[in-house]
């Protein structure tokens, strides 16, 4: 086996980008993840990319720009997971010796496919019945809830630290004010209850990192593990709520291979798409027990300054979720972390960083996929 | 020139309900006094899907099956955003059938129900699975 390290990382701004082709997005995210791992693009000898909008042939559309003819590429869509799936695929191409260098891309471009909040899957008996993805959610939460007994203060609380990270990072899609735990739980109610604070806004946007082998560069980022995990069963039988065990089961996996536990990891970025969806990740990580992940972040434990900061990047919730890029950006965030290269973000502790993500929406299942991967500076 | 993205309509497979191409309904059916389904002949694992291969816990075959319409909230939420042609608010909840799956219904009076509130499915709307809280 060979080892795998991150040679670079690069990404767009996110935000909403109508007026820009969606290969330019991903242009702008490839040549900056090029120039940082240092490489010509002709040493790159494969290309995995993650999307779930499309277009159709968007991987193609990107390499006619590149002039890396004829090498191996392929198109994973995952849903929220699209991008860190085909960064996974890479890392165990690599890990292989399948290829030495691989170009791993995030894309996505939203605002021309969705006006206002995105349909649900009509094929799907969830989509057809009208469940929107927040109202999913909501529906994770009131569950967690009413079992935990969490509170609207609490929810909040994940919000406003991320907003507040958000606003230190240029790329973010939102980034005009932190608001307050009583102005979070004042906007708009969505699917209660979560508030439209509590929500992430879909995006445009674009990821990219180089996978590669151990080339005796300090800089690069020791992958200790990828695991991906796609979706099971969800239905009367399961007592946790919708998604906890998809996260769990990859958690589980990745800790096992790195030789670690959730007490190592200096800094995380996870799936924080709605404000429950970092309570339970957190708890399904093994950052906290069960009913107490809710606490985190009122108690300052995933503050930026905190001990195990958690989304200092301001997460989705301020950067924004361009699907099968949002994989991509968290990646290029703990990158960024570990190297001590996140300007006003950066965190005090960081020598070991974790990258969570989840997607979800397919009816009866604990969700479609789920990525996580632990990265170490080399020391 | 309008502004790019800006108004146009959803487009993404999103259905008749807005405006897009009908597509195959894979809604559970109400049936007047049952949910209709399929059951696993071997572990007894109900589904509301009527396709499936065979049945995704121990792989033996499925029935045809009709399901209580009665059973206890899972969770239940009050969605305040247009979804689709279904108009702010809507009370939309998963319910455990009492011998079945579970499903997602709509409730008939937009309220957050308790867990483990009892309802039953007393019709559909469109559709959808309506369910109304017994209260004993
Ligand atoms: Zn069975």
């Amino acid at each position: 086996m060979t080892e795998a390290m991150l040679w670079g990382v690069g990404t767009s701004a996110y935000g909403r980008f109508p007026e820009r082709r969606v290969e330019a997005l991903a242009w702008e995210a490839v040549a900056e993840a090029v120039r940082d791992a240092g490489i010509s693009p002709g040493e790159i000898d494969a290309i995995v990319v993650g999307s779930v909008f499309g277009p159709p042939g968007v991987a193609t559309r990107v390499q006619r720009g590149l002039g890396i003819p004829g090498v191996p590429m392929w198109t994973v869509e995952n849903a929220c997971a699209s991008g860190t799936s085909a960064y996974h695929e890479a890392v165990e191409a690599v890990r292989l010796g399948r290829f030495g260098c691989v170009l791993v891309l995030g894309v996505e471009q939203m605002s021309t496919l969705f006006s206002g909040a995105i349909v649900p899957e009509a094929t799907d008996p969830e989509g057809a019945s009208s469940l929107p993805l927040p109202g999913l959610y909501a529906l994770q939460a009131q569950r967690y809830a009413g079992e935990f007994g969490v509170t609207p203060e609490q929810l909040a609380a994940v919000a406003v630290k991320n907003k507040r990270n958000g606003l230190d990072n240029p790329r973010a899609q939102l980034r005009a004010s932190a608001p307050t735990v009583e102005e979070v739980l004042a906007s708009r109610m969505i699917a209660r209850p979560l508030t439209f604070l509590q929500c992430c806004p879909t995006s445009d946007g674009a990821g990219a990192a180089i996978v590669g082998g151990a080339r005796g560069k300090r800089r690069d980022l020791r992958i200790e593990t990828s695991a991906m995990v796609s979706g099971a069963l969800w239905d009367h039988r399961s007592e946790d709520v919708w998604g906890y065990a998809s996260v769990a089961r990859a958690a589980e996996r990745a800790f096992a291979q790195a030789g670690r536990t959730p007490a190592e990891i200096d800094v995380l970025e996870v799936h924080d798409a709605f404000t429950i969806g970092e309570i339970i990740t957190l708890e399904a990580l093994g950052l906290a027990s069960r009913g107490k992940g809710a606490e985190l972040a009122p108690s300052g434990h995933t503050a930026r300054d905190g001990a195990q900061p958690v989304n200092p990047s301001g997460g989705l919730l301020s950067r924004g979720h361009p699907l099968g890029a949002t994989g991509m950006a968290q990646l290029a965030e703990i990158t960024w972390q570990l190297r001590g290269e996140a300007g006003a973000r950066q965190v005090a502790r960081h020598r070991v960083g974790l990258v969570e993500t989840m997607g979800g929406g397919a009816a009866g299942m604990d969700g479609n996929a789920c990525v996580v991967t632990i990265l170490a500076r080399q020391t | 020139m309008a502004e790019l993205g800006v108004g146009r309509p959803t487009k993404r497979r999103a259905g008749s309900a807005v405006g897009g191409l009908p597509v195959a309904d894979s809604r559970p059916v109400f049936a007047g006094d049952a949910v209709l389904g399929t059951r696993c002949s071997a572990c007894r694992y109900p589904s509301s899907q009527r396709d499936l291969p065979w049945c995704p816990a121990c792989y033996a075959p499925m029935v045809a099956e009709r399901f209580a319409t009665t059973g206890p909230v899972w969770s239940a939420t009050v969605v305040d955003i247009h979804v689709g042609t279904r108009k702010p608010p809507f009370g939309l909840a998963y319910v455990d059938l009492d011998d079945g799956p579970r499903v997602l219904v709509h409730l008939a009076e937009p309220a957050v129900l308790g867990l483990g509130s009892r309802v039953r499915i007393t019709g559909t709307d469109d559709g959808d699975l309506v369910a109304t809280e017994v209260r004993s």
